[in-house]
């Protein structure tokens, strides 16, 4: 019995919604090229531009993907050209790893992969070269000295022009050292120097070996003696994409042991941080309880559980938070859970993303239409409490709703994204597998933007795909062909698919997951390319159909 | 920044042509921004201090409501003349906003809708409760949007909590605006019995006072149960001819008459409200409550569940309810010595003998039994995001069993109190599942195993009803080992389609229905499974349906399904298949 798409009653909201979307996109993206471009951001009361993380007109390069979504191809294309020109990484500015990478290597990395698709000229070499993977290397490229330490793990700051400063603090939060896999593997497996895949695993792996006796992580790190400087252990800001990138890192990549780690540390924050559905801060060694607050970053969780094909907590969790969001028409940074209400100084919304990808994933997985009544009041609550002459303000105090003199990148960048693809069940981004690009490469035939899209933290997607497409030892290359026939003489057959797919796992693995994916679809995107044992996504269970507007209908037992 | 000639951010600013304006008359802006009262120009006035803070306060609240709107819009949130108008009406609907809020925008048509049919006789007042120097914010503390609060005089605030949905909302207001129904004749008392939703029936003598004693006890008791039940399932009558109360053993004015349709256990219970103290009427009319919920939450407890939002009071979707119904009876009646064709000839009839005799029987066994030892009251969870009001059959005397663990043929109310109750509750659990294990071994009547079984079976039959397009989804959850248990319960109807065709499906349904009557009774009895019947409104949870395969297209939504959890398979219904008996 197949699954109807969204209810009839909500299909027609549904596309005003989209429309909608579009709408606040072009108000703030045609701002910020009128009165900020080429800074880093808009200030949307003042209606003008500052540099926030750097120099390199970060909206920008953040929005670029977002055109694409929408469709806008032409001004996809004119803004590569924009940036082609104008974008420079030889300065002499102090700029966050982390943020740099997610949101300028990250960013640049899936327009350069998108670029064929939105009709921009691309060269010979495409996807294994081109200007925009050239920008992307050279940014990842300033960014490798952080990682020149004792530990390998990165400091939180380098210089683009000098390298790490003298006198550098060495603490870091623990996104700041395991938020590379994703976009770092890709430019390893694109340009072929392995010397960036190497550095974010063996943060990661520096992470993993200092994790408590209980199997938590703290928050902040000395990354040249490996002490925890911050003992807090939970889901949200400072450890948040650690686990989002351990996920993705496994499915882009179809690495096991990414997975175990992640499903080891799932345990322990099962253990000792949730509580009702909601999930606490606790000390990293003793597990009891320091904080018990939600932070408004922690609402990646349930999309990211929906990742792993637990949609059931997925869900709870996710109706915990959207009740914080009827409350107050957006999330505080910090809401005290016991007091249900706002956090000193911690009242601001900036617009973040958060619940609305979460919401996204669930819709994909569940078309419970629960979701699309976030994605309704998201959008009424932008609308009508931030949105100003020159753009979209960060609301600075969501209990009276006073605006901010910022929208940072992200919004564009993230959360009209996901709010465009909660209400575009159709966009390319939701492909499974069904249609698919063949390309031409130097090292042969290559099957790209075949759906699965592995978001970045910053919502940049990568096409995993392309990851399998520049190979360049020969006997990697007949491996792929020896496989790609014995999988179409098996082509019928799920099962074996993935356990072949599960003997090659590990970033090395030869096969080409499109094929897997074209031979699925339906399942929720992302979860199909999973090999049969640890990184499979187990089948919903039959009563899930009978899940929706937020409840199990039948108690299963 | 530049503007007012204070420190400027690292970036050179661009001002735009409007803002360059404004700067050249910064003295005006600066004094006089306040009372422009624009939002931009406050911005702008901040930022004479400080450029690097500017900050702007949240826009000032505008009409929520249309002015030419029958909805009074208090968006300054003045809650003081809010309580002030409540002075004036009778009937009283609040309804609590923030002017962000995607449900209360989304609400605001349905509550236009509402007031233009009732202004006559409710006063809508819709109030800004968001707005952080209105009196609303500083007094109320909501945790969502929209609330809605209905005031009878000074009696509320009954909250409203069902779908925001016109008609939903409408019904609601009218049962506020009228608790009691007047039964005036041997005809109406007839048709509020064979309700098959509990009912109160109080009997007043109004020629001695306008006002008998204990009249406005039951008239709030009646308001007060809204306050809970929110889709007003239990529906209070007041008679007030001595003939016609005595049909139900109402003799003296000031009596109370508890009724609930097929049931053994709470079927009468007659007691003297004003010899009661009323603090023990409301407390009997909690329980009643109580007891009620039980049944709707617990499904596990239940072998046969039937759940539908009261949106009857058509004939034709009372009968395609009321074969539903029976067919369900049927299904768990185990003493087949009783007349297994129910005669649906006479719906009207108050109440069928022939369902009430056999359920004590099974649970004179089950007492014996299993001595229970600790008797919460019929605690169950309730499952409120239904947003539907179930009527439970054998399931009530189960509870009514644990409760008391007498005699169940015996009329009593279990005397605990609703704290009990709650307390009761995680122990009732367990005691459940040692309650099912022990039961598994003999197989009695067997109603009681539900889906602790490991193989359960589901089905959901979605209907609608033409007119008003009310519908329903009734789904029935069997536990059978056999799997062809085949229900089917199907009628099409037209929506354009007046009374007379109703008739047609009247006699379209009687024959499907004695079928499935005969070959369905007692099954529960004979196989150690249960089948669990929902029905469930299927405007609101078409969606259930459509999981299940039912076309999205369709204009009628009815649609019937046995689902298999355990197998993960489900028959789909096809709209003129008969009922089929059990294979077994």
């Amino acid at each position: 019995a197949g699954r109807g798409r969204a209810v009839a009653g909500l299909s027609g909201l549904c596309l005003c919604l989209r429309e909608r979307v579009r709408a606040m996109f072009y108000h703030a993206y045609e701002h910020y090229l009128e009165s900020a471009f080429p800074y880093d951001e808009l200030r949307p009361l003042t209606c003008d531009g500052q540099d926030t993380w750097g120099s390199f007109s970060l909206t920008l390069i953040d929005a670029l993907d977002t055109l694409l979504i929408l469709g806008n191809v032409s001004e996809f294309q004119r803004v590569v050209d924009v940036l082609q020109e104008r974008v420079d990484f030889d300065i002499d500015v102090n700029a966050s790893v982390f943020e740099t990478n997610i949101r300028v290597v990250g960013g640049l990395l899936s327009a350069h992969l998108l670029s064929k698709k939105a009709g921009v000229e691309v060269e010979a070499g495409w996807p294994c070269s081109g200007p925009l993977l050239r920008m992307a290397e050279e940014a990842a490229r300033k960014l490798l000295p952080a990682f020149q330490t004792p530990t390998g793990m990165p400091y939180g700051t380098v210089n683009l022009l000098h390298g790490v400063n003298p006198g550098e603090t060495p603490v870091t939060c623990t996104a700041g050292i395991g938020t590379f896999i994703v976009e770092f593997a890709t430019l390893s497996h694109l340009t072929g120097d392995p010397v960036f895949e190497d550095v974010a695993r063996k943060a990661l792996k520096a992470l993993w070996k200092n994790r408590s006796d209980i199997g938590l992580v703290g928050n902040h790190i000395d990354v040249v003696t490996a002490k925890w400087v911050a003992q807090d252990a939970g889901i949200g800001a400072g450890v948040d994409s650690y686990f989002e990138y351990l996920v993705k890192g496994a499915i882009l990549l179809q690495d096991k042991e990414l997975m175990s780690m992640f499903l080891e540390y799932n345990e322990a924050i099962k253990n000792y941080t949730k509580f009702d559905d909601w999930y606490l801060w606790v000390q990293m060694y003793k597990g009891t309880v320091s904080m018990p607050v939600f932070q408004s970053l922690e609402a990646y969780w349930p999309g990211l559980q929906s990742l792993i094909g637990d949609v059931d907590n997925a869900m709870r969790t996710f109706l915990n938070y959207y009740t914080v969001w009827k409350q107050f028409g957006g999330l505080p940074e910090f809401y005290n859970i016991p007091q249900g209400y706002t956090v000193d100084k911690r009242e601001g919304y900036p617009l973040r993303p958060e619940l609305i990808e979460s919401a996204m994933y669930l819709y994909r997985a569940t078309r419970d239409p629960t979701l699309l009544e976030l994605g309704r009041d998201a959008v009424e609550s932008i609308e009508k409490i931030s949105k100003v002459d020159c753009g979209f303000a960060t609301i600075k105090d969501l209990r009276d709703h006073r605006l901010d003199n910022r929208m940072e990148s992200f919004f564009l960048a993230e959360t009209v994204k996901y709010l465009y693809l909660l209400f575009d069940p159709d966009n390319f981004i939701h492909n499974d597998g069904s249609v698919f690009d063949v390309v031409i490469t130097p090292y042969g035939e290559c099957i790209l933007n075949a759906g699965g899209y592995v978001f970045n933290t910053e919502a940049h997607p990568i096409d995993p795909a392309a990851l399998h497409c520049c190979r360049k030892r020969k006997e990697e290359q007949w491996e792929v062909e020896d496989l790609m026939r014995e999988f179409y003489s098996l082509k019928r057959n799920k099962k074996f698919t993935f356990k072949r797919s599960s003997n090659h796992g590990g970033g090395e693995s030869a096969k080409d997951p499109e094929d897997i994916s074209s031979e699925k679809g339906g399942e929720k995107r992302n979860s199909k390319k999973r090999s049969h044992s640890l990184l499979s996504c187990p089948s919903q269970s039959f009563n899930s159909k009978l899940a929706v507007l937020g409840q199990v209908f039948l108690d299963n037992t | 920044m530049s503007v007012c000639g204070g420190s400027g951010p690292a970036a050179a600013p661009r001002l735009r042509p409007r803002a360059a304006q404004m700067a050249r008359r910064p003295e005006l802006l600066c004094g006089a921004a306040i009372l422009l009262g624009c939002a931009f120009l406050v911005a702008l006035k901040v930022t004479c201090s400080r450029a690097k803070d500017v900050t702007m306060p949240a826009k000032l609240p505008v009409n929520f409501f249309s002015t030419r709107s029958p909805v009074i819009d208090l968006f300054r949130g003045q809650l003081d003349y809010a309580d002030h108008l409540r002075q004036d009406s009778e009937i009283v609907l609040y309804f609590f906003y923030a002017p962000w809020c995607g449900q209360s925008i989304a609400a605001r048509e349905e509550i236009e809708h509402v007031a233009s049919r009732l202004s006559d006789q409710v006063l809508f007042v819709a109030v800004n409760c968001w707005w952080n120097q209105g009196k609303c914010r500083k007094q109320k503390h909501f945790f969502y949007f929209p609330v809605i609060h209905l005031y009878h005089r000074s009696f509320g605030p009954i909250e409203y909590k069902g779908p925001m949905s016109a008609v939903y909302i409408e019904k609601f207001v009218r049962r506020v605006m009228t608790p009691l129904l007047y039964i005036s004749s041997r005809s109406k008392l007839l048709d509020f019995l064979s309700n098959y939703e509990p009912g109160v029936l109080g009997y007043f003598e109004f020629n001695a006072s306008p006002q008998p004693p204990g009249y406005l006890t039951f008239f709030t008791s009646a308001l007060h149960s809204l306050k809970k039940d929110y889709l007003g399932t239990i529906r209070f009558g007041v008679i007030t001819d001595k003939r016609i109360a005595e049909e139900i053993s109402l003799l003296h004015s000031g009596s109370v008459y508890l009724h609930r349709h097929v049931n053994t256990s709470l079927v009468s219970i007659v007691f003297m409200l004003y010899q009661g103290s009323e603090l023990n009427c409301d407390r009997y009319l909690i329980l009643f409550h109580c007891s009620k919920y039980s049944l709707l939450f617990k499904n596990t407890f239940s072998q046969a569940i039937l759940s539908h939002l009261p949106y009857s009071g058509f004939l034709p979707h009372n009968i395609t309810f009321s074969h539903i119904t029976k067919v369900a009876l049927e299904y768990h009646k185990c003493n087949k010595s009783q007349a297994a064709e129910p005669d649906l000839q006479h719906l009207g009839d108050p109440d069928s003998p022939a369902f009430d005799y056999s359920v004590p029987d099974a649970h004179m066994k089950l007492s014996e039994t299993f001595s229970i030892t600790k008797y919460p009251c019929c605690n169950t969870v309730v499952l409120p995001q239904w947003h539907s009001i179930s009527r439970t059959h054998n399931v009530c005397e189960l509870c009514v069993n644990q409760t008391l663990g007498v005699k169940p043929n015996k009329v009593h109310v279990p005397h605990c109190n609703f704290l009990e109750i709650e307390a009761a509750l995680d122990s009732f659990y367990l005691q459940e599942h040692t309650f099912f294990q022990v039961i598994s071994n003999t197989i009695e009547c067997s109603n009681f195993l539900s889906f602790y079984s490991p193989f359960s079976y589901y089905t959901a039959c979605c209907r609608t009803v033409n007119r008003h397009f009310l519908s329903f989804i009734s789904s029935e959850k069997t536990v059978f080992q056999t799997p062809e248990v085949a229900f089917s319960s199907h009628g099409k109807k037209d929506n354009t389609q007046n009374s007379i065709p109703h008739i047609e499906d009247r006699k379209y349904f009687i024959p499907d229905f004695r079928t499935s009557g005969t070959n369905i009774t007692g099954l529960s009895c004979r196989t150690n499974k249960t089948l669990n019947l929902y029905l469930l409104d299927s405007n609101l949870f078409w969606i259930y349906a459509e999981r299940l395969g039912a076309s999205r297209s369709t204009h009628i939504k009815e649609f019937a399904a046995i689902v298999d959890l355990k197998e993960e398979v489900h028959y789909v219904l096809d709209q003129n298949q008969t009922l089929i008996g059990s294979t077994l």
